[in-house]
């Protein structure tokens, strides 16, 4: 593994110029993940629709692909990128992986090739979970990941299969008698694991070393899929304040809602900053407060300014802590399969 | 080394940026190295159509990756290049069975991406194209005309289901961008696959071909077949297929499948729809090199047959498919039984429309009878492409429209009897009414 300096040192492929909201934690990814892949192999991205990909790969706007200001000298700087229809990238990923493998044994390739597959939730869970599974299923060689922010956040904040019980999206909006989404998430880390991938993550970069140790033990494996989950908290879909990104994501993770996780096959797993146990963890509200999605849940006393349950939300309270903690407790069961 | 040949110069400019390529990073020769020729000689051999197109890709050394997804009628085809596979070992060449129609669409766009300069071809039917249709629509605008995707036309419905051939699939998908060709016979069938990749890699087109037959009619039944010897074909592709000009991406430095905004969207639409008229202009250069190079004929706007050159027909004919051998068949007899001049255009070249080519072989006929085999809103899709190609005629044949042949059903002797009399009566009769429906020779 690279020293975490050294990596922070790379040529990033995710470049200035993307139109993402200021503090969008999947630009932090796309740049965290850019700089682990200046590895003297040539990078190659698929991304379906999403706001990730609207808003850093358009035309005659800026493209905020690409290392340097131009094209490099070296092939094995170089970058390329696709995008197609939103449950496309994993495909895509596994049809690039498999020319290059074509190519590479018939010695007709003259560089290493790595591919990166970045889907949204939306994208991999909802319209595209079929492709991810079964790509994950024929165990193509590459890396996929899922930028997670628990909403379709590219056409107006839409409920996705990820999104954590009881937040307000546009279509579980709050009501006098709803409180908001009444669906738990899709257990998509547990899909991943059965579908036969050989490395399953949920980190993001909020854990910055676990989050690159991870990219590189992906892009390293041998054979096999590698899915990574990346907890995407969203400034404009969750509604929180400026600059509160990676320690919302911090948050989210210790508090149990999406505990860091990483996992390989045969080598079992670990469930990282997030106690099994409820009262060792910080509670759930904190992590609520913050964001306007759950007003209808917690509220901040206007005396001590610590968060407090809105009146006659108790219940509804208390069952998010219920899922929460079968949340952890499920990560923690995963951890222990081979 | 890939020989020079007499394939034309590209004449259009890529207008936007694509990126750097870089030379040397793959090595087609090796690829074409590792190609295992399937035949040597040319051998005549009796085949059916999904046979016939399987072994037209099967000896290309571009094509050697083949994504899939069984759909009756053309399964056989991705059968048949798995068992070659299995046979031939070892090989460089793949199958790739994925989870649905649409993954393999968005898998032929990520693979002919990543290399510009291989060939990637599938085959479907029905309602697998359908289910494509989000990708070919992507594909159709891409610039990816190493792209080959084989339609074994059958009945685009569910409702109710019927697996035999009808060209309803692929008329439906008239606008996804794809040079669209329709085969009959399987000789056409396995001649056509051969020039196809050639017309959508010429650097001026880059536009993704779909290649299609009739389902059950001419993908099941068997007929002598002559193929070519694998070295033959490479060497009449080679004169066509050079290097693309644009970076792929693993040769590349580059984006694909960009963003833009409606300012700029139109200007693809037009250079797409520029790379797509210029396959008017190459189509016949290739299939007049084809028929030097094997004594067949090659890709032609239509098969025409009757019109000679002192005097336009009566009564002309214009359909698709195998139907059309049947009208060959009878059209002596109707010209004896009536005295009337018969002819007949049996289209190949279905998207672009050669509309100006269809109007100089139709102007001076008196009726033109259209045949439709597949269902349409109106008055048939073939129907309107002919008055679009003769409404500038002073002087316009009155047009009658038929359906006949829907969901594969077979266009019989007595169907085109009744056509043809239909035809003759709106010689000097009143005006036909839209259209008519036929079969075995009764009006519906």
């Amino acid at each position: 593994m690279s020293g975490y300096k050294e990596i922070a040192t790379r040529d990033s492929c995710f470049r200035p110029g993307s139109t993402l909201c200021p503090g969008c934690m999947e630009a932090t990814a796309f740049q965290n993940v850019g700089r682990a892949t200046d590895n003297g192999v040539k990078t190659i991205f698929t991304i379906g629709t999403s706001c990730a990909e609207v808003s850093t790969l358009a035309f005659p706007n800026v493209v905020a692909w690409g290392r340097g200001d131009a094209p490099p000298d070296d092939v094995t700087k170089s970058f390329s990128i696709i995008h197609n229809v939103f449950e496309s990238a994993p495909t895509l990923a596994e049809s690039v992986r498999d020319v290059a493998d074509i190519l590479e044994g018939a010695g007709a390739l003259r560089t290493r090739v790595q591919v990166v597959s970045a889907s949204g939730d939306g994208g991999a869970l909802a319209i595209g979970l079929r492709s991810l599974l079964h790509t994950v299923h024929r165990r193509a060689r590459i890396t996929v990941m899922v930028l997670v922010n628990e909403i379709f956040a590219n056409t107006g904040f839409q409920y996705s299969p990820a999104t954590t019980p009881f937040a307000e999206t546009s279509t579980t909006p709050v009501g006098p008698d709803v409180p908001g989404n009444l669906r738990a998430p899709l257990d998509y880390v547990h899909l991943a694991i059965a579908a036969g991938a050989e490395l399953v993550a949920q980190v993001s970069p909020a854990h910055g070393k676990l989050f690159l140790k991870t990219v590189e033990r992906a892009l390293a494996l041998p054979s096999g899929t590698a899915v990574i989950f990346v907890p995407a908290p969203c400034i404009s879909g969750w509604k929180f304040d400026d600059g509160e990104t990676v320690e919302l994501a911090l948050l989210g993770a210790q508090s149990g809602v999406f505990p860091a996780f990483v996992w390989e096959r045969g080598k079992g797993g670990k469930v990282t900053d997030c106690a099994k146990e409820a009262a060792e963890r910080p509670a759930i509200e904190t992590f609520l407060v913050r964001q306007r999605r759950f007003h209808h849940l917690v509220r901040r006393d206007r005396e001590t300014g610590q968060p407090v349950p809105v009146p006659g939300r108790e219940a509804d309270l208390a069952r998010l802590r219920e899922w929460t903690q079968r949340n952890v407790e499920r990560l923690y069961a995963l951890a222990e399969l081979k | 080394m890939i020989p020079e040949g007499t394939a034309p110069l590209p004449l259009l400019r890529v207008s936007t940026p694509s990126g750097e390529r870089y030379d040397g990073v793959v090595d087609l020769e090796k690829v074409r190295a590792a190609h295992h020729a399937l035949h040597t000689q040319r051998e005549s051999l009796i085949a059916d159509g999904n046979y016939a197109a399987a072994l037209a890709t099967l000896q290309m050394w571009r094509c050697v990756l083949y994504p899939g997804f069984p759909i009756t009628p053309s399964t056989k085809w991705i059968e048949t290049v798995a068992a070659k596979i299995a046979e031939h070992q070892p090989n460089i060449k793949r199958v790739k069975l994925l989870e649905a129609e649409h993954a393999v669409a968005d898998y032929l766009a990520g693979a002919a991406a990543a290399c510009r300069d291989l060939v990637f071809a599938t085959a479907t039917s029905s309602v697998g194209l359908d289910h494509m249709t989000e990708t070919t629509r992507s594909l159709g605008a891409s610039g990816l005309g190493n792209v080959l995707l084989i339609d074994v036309y059958r009945a685009t419905a569910n409702y109710p289901l019927c697996i035999e051939g009808d060209p309803s699939d692929t008329l439906a998908h008239r606008d996804d961008g794809f040079i669209q060709i329709a085969c009959r016979g399987k000789q056409q069938i396995y001649d056509t696959l051969l020039q196809a990749p050639c017309l959508g890699m010429h650097p001026d087109i880059l536009t993704p071909v779909m290649p299609g037959y009739y389902g059950i009619k001419d993908s099941h039944r068997n007929a002598r077949l002559t193929v070519e010897p694998d070295h033959e074909i490479h060497a009449f592709q080679d004169r066509w297929i050079r290097p693309c000009p644009l970076p792929g991406l693993i040769n590349g430095d580059t984006a694909f499948g960009n963003c833009t905004t409606s300012r700029w969207f139109q200007g693809f639409k037009i250079g797409q729809k520029k790379r797509m008229e210029r396959a008017l202009e190459v189509l016949p250069q290739i299939g007049a090199d084809f028929e030097r190079t094997f004594g067949r004929p090659g890709l032609a706007y239509f098969d025409a047959v009757g019109f000679g050159d002192d005097a336009p027909p009566d009564v002309a004919v214009v359909t698709m498919g195998p139907d059309f051998g049947t009208f060959e068949a009878l059209r002596p007899a109707f010209e004896a039984r009536t005295g009337l001049r018969a002819a007949g255009l049996a289209l190949r070249l279905l998207s672009p429309f050669p509309r100006e080519a269809v109007r100089r072989k139709l102007a001076g006929a008196r009726v033109v009878l259209v045949l439709n085999q597949a269902h349409h809103q109106g008055r048939g899709h073939l129907t309107l492409d002919v008055a679009d190609a003769l409404f500038p005629l002073d002087q316009r044949p009155r047009l009658l429209s038929a359906f006949a042949g829907l969901g594969g059903a077979d266009v019989s002797e007595a169907t085109w009897e009744a056509m043809l009399d239909d035809a003759r009566a709106a010689l000097d009769g009143p005006p036909p009414p839209a259209y008519r429906f036929y079969h075995e020779g009764r009006r519906l």
